[in-house]
């Protein structure tokens, strides 16, 4: 009797200190983000007025004009293209970095701390020491290579020049969470493996990719999720005058355009929506797909 | 032991809720009266400006007790900010206000009205400055900004690329076909040096003055566009021969900005207004190498126009310190004050007959052109809703400068999209 009471008590309490515990991050993602999102959701059915006020409801006129809009068609092939890219590289590339550094050799930190420093910077300093290297007159990358490429003006490639950024700027944050990862595979796998007479590859491909495959899973949604966000990079480097801008702006770019300098919030939220639908619709995907190669032990 | 422990944890996460929300509370609207010793912050978007102000600034609050701080927010982030701030109540003081934006503001009731306080002024002389530049910042007979500067457009040239092509400098009495000779002799053929660079947004700066000299127009005595005025189709395609013969490529104008290129002798004249001055005298390669002439007529009509524009000093309408946010607007209105705004070279005052001062704020150039160029001034066009044609109308004319589509095609679609829209203002 007396266990079973305190047993309860416990269990209360346990119940009671864990919501106290996130209680402010709940606040946090209940008035920062849940809360912003059906309010984005609401406005997409108006046509806004200035600052807020005078707000005309108008049903589905912006679905429908977004959905004949080449421009956010072609957002969204520019957004799917960088994240092409800037996903598989930047965790192929931490992946190596992670296993390379996860061992005892001279100067692993200091190693670990160049990779990771990209994460520290502030990126629109990121993104203006790149658009200078890119820069075809007086850029860096120019310059040492003796070629003459339009980097980032050159409509063809500029959205991989910048999907290059974005790799830089985050291996060091997925190399982190790897290296994390790699901590908890136990040594004796590794041992039995080269007494099987397993080398390095072997190893990294049929112990460490599956044992890591959770934080591969984790890291994966969400870079997916932030690639295509991508926004940042690409409204520092871009000039509007700059003619590969079309081929380059993002759906976030788009719903800034709209919403913050032509001062359209309804339609901006509504092609915000759109973002919202695609994440949404591939983070379900990816979460079917992981039973097929994801091992949980 | 255990209970203390307990009781700190629960007051250290309340704490962290509680800072978690002021984070994005921020300070909200003002209590009617306000505090009249309060102090200002004062915003504006160019850095080249910043100091003289501040000195303006630091005066006006020896005379008056109540302190002003100048912060700088740059242009593209500049308006995003202000209207966030007028949407959830927190805005600077005082502030610049632009023609592109200024109807929005005042038909929102957001800026102070100074009606009243201007009428009642007895240090004001509101007929020293420009009828255009007053109207722009009145809204239904109201006053919401009283005018800060004025500026013109004139052309910087490299001096050393003169020289060394032979070239005499100019002296004002060009015209744009001897403009364009000019041009041609200074670009290289190997692409080191291009006679001259602008982009489609360098608009004020560059080729509406063409526009204008060669008797075109932007918008129309109708008030729509002007882009099927034969004559701006004929000005515009001058333009356009100089994009292709004159300019660097489009792409390399867009990636480094006309006026580094200028400031790195790849180019060696541009169009630029009168804002830029303070900033080209601390490049020392400007400096050194580049002098200012005045913009070049028209053979035909003979005219050399320049567009003109000028700030307005407006104040939020929910301030903490509203008789503290007039008392500087007057301040930097008064005669004294927009002469010191010109002696210090911050910029050309709009008070009329004191920018004198202005042109000997500096012996590295000669700046009379601009000066000058006040002989013959349209006013920036605009209407009730200028950014929502302006924009489309630079997008549309990259197409030209990249040479995907010719110059007529782009003034036809950039007629339709200014008459769509400028019909939706009514």
């Amino acid at each position: 009797m007396g266990t079973i009471k305190k047993g309860t008590t416990r269990e209360r309490n346990e119940f009671v200190w864990g919501w106290a515990f996130i209680f402010p991050t709940m606040l946090g993602l209940i008035i920062l983000n849940i809360i912003p999102i059906f309010q984005t959701i609401y406005q997409s059915f108006f046509k806004t007025g200035d600052f807020g006020k005078g707000n005309i409801f108008i049903g589905l006129d912006n679905y429908i004009k977004m959905f004949g809009d080449a421009e956010v068609w072609q957002s969204v092939i520019n957004t799917f293209k960088y994240a092409i890219v800037e996903v598989p590289f930047s965790i192929a590339i931490a992946l190596v970095l992670a296993v390379l550094l996860n061992r005892k050799m001279m100067g692993v930190s200091a190693y670990r701390t160049i990779f990771f420093l990209p994460m520290v910077a502030a990126p629109a300093a990121i993104a203006m020491v790149w658009r200078w290297l890119f820069n075809s007159e007086f850029g860096l990358l120019n310059h040492i290579f003796g070629t003459n490429i339009n980097w980032i003006s050159d409509p063809a490639i500029a959205v991989f020049a910048i999907a290059v950024i974005g790799i830089w700027s985050i291996i060091g944050y997925n190399m982190v969470l790897f290296l994390a990862g790699l901590q908890e595979i136990p040594r004796d796998y590794y041992e039995a493996a080269s007494i099987d007479g397993a080398t390095g590859i072997n190893q990294f491909f049929n112990i460490t990719v599956p044992l890591l495959s959770p934080t591969i899973f984790f890291v994966t949604i969400t870079r997916v999720i932030g690639g295509l966000q991508v926004f940042d990079l690409i409204f520092m480097v871009m000039d509007k005058n700059n003619p590969a801008l079309y081929k380059t702006q993002s759906i976030v770019y788009l719903f800034y355009q709209n919403s913050f300098v032509e001062n359209n919030k309804g339609y901006g939220s509504t092609i915000v929506v759109l973002l919202i639908a695609i994440i949404m619709v591939i983070t379900v995907f990816q979460m079917i797909a992981q039973k097929k190669w994801v091992y949980y032990n | 032991m255990k209970r203390r422990n307990k009781i700190l944890a629960l007051s250290l996460t309340a704490a962290m809720a509680v800072t978690g929300l002021a984070g994005c509370g921020g300070s909200g609207g003002s209590a009617g009266g306000g505090d009249p010793k309060a102090g200002l912050t004062v915003a504006i978007w160019d850095n080249g400006q910043q100091k003289g102000l501040q000195e303006i600034c630091n005066a006006f609050t020896e005379a008056t007790g109540i302190p002003a701080q100048v912060q700088v927010i740059e242009w593209n982030s500049y308006w995003t900010l202000l209207e966030a701030g007028a949407s959830g109540g927190d805005m600077p003081d005082v502030f610049w206000m632009h023609s592109n934006e200024a109807v929005k503001y005042m038909s929102n009731d957001i800026l102070l009205d100074l009606t009243d306080k201007v009428a009642a002024s007895t240090v004001l002389e509101m007929d020293k400055f420009p009828e255009d530049l007053k109207a722009m910042y009145q809204w239904e007979g109201k006053t919401y900004a009283l005018p800060k500067d004025m500026d013109t457009i004139a052309v910087w040239y490299n001096k050393t690329l003169f020289d060394e092509a032979g070239i005499p400098y100019p002296d004002g009495s060009w015209t744009w076909d001897e403009f364009y000779e000019i041009a041609q002799k200074l670009t290289k053929d190997d692409g080191s040096v291009y006679g001259f660079a602008a982009n489609p947004s360098n608009e004020q700066d560059t080729w509406m003055n063409i526009v204008y000299t060669m008797g075109g127009c932007v918008l129309n005595d109708q008030g729509m566009s002007g882009f099927d005025d034969p004559k701006t189709i004929a000005a515009m395609e001058f333009v356009d021969k100089m994009v292709h013969t004159v300019m660097p490529p489009a792409s390399t104008m867009s990636e480094t900005g006309t006026d580094v290129l200028f400031g790195s002798g790849k180019v060696a004249m541009i169009t630029q207004g009168s804002w830029m001055v303070a900033g080209f005298k601390d490049n020392e390669y400007i400096a050194e190498h580049a002098d200012v002439a005045r913009l070049p007529k028209d053979a035909a009509t003979g005219r050399s126009v320049s567009l003109y524009n000028g700030l307005g000093w407006a104040a939020s309408k929910s301030t903490k310190n509203p008789e503290g946010a007039y008392q500087l607007i007057e301040w930097f209105t008064t005669k004294d004050m927009q002469q010191k705004q010109a002696e210090l070279g911050v910029t050309m005052a709009a008070y009329e007959g004191v920018s004198d001062q202005w042109v000997n704020n500096t012996d590295k150039f000669n700046l009379t052109p601009y000066l000058e160029a006040m002989d013959d001034v349209v006013f920036r066009p605009s209407t009730k809703s200028t950014l929502a044609w302006w924009n489309p109308m630079v997008e549309e004319l990259k197409k030209p400068w990249n040479g995907e589509e010719d110059m007529a095609t782009a003034c036809a679609n950039i007629t339709a999209i200014m008459n769509e829209k400028i019909a939706e203002e009514k």
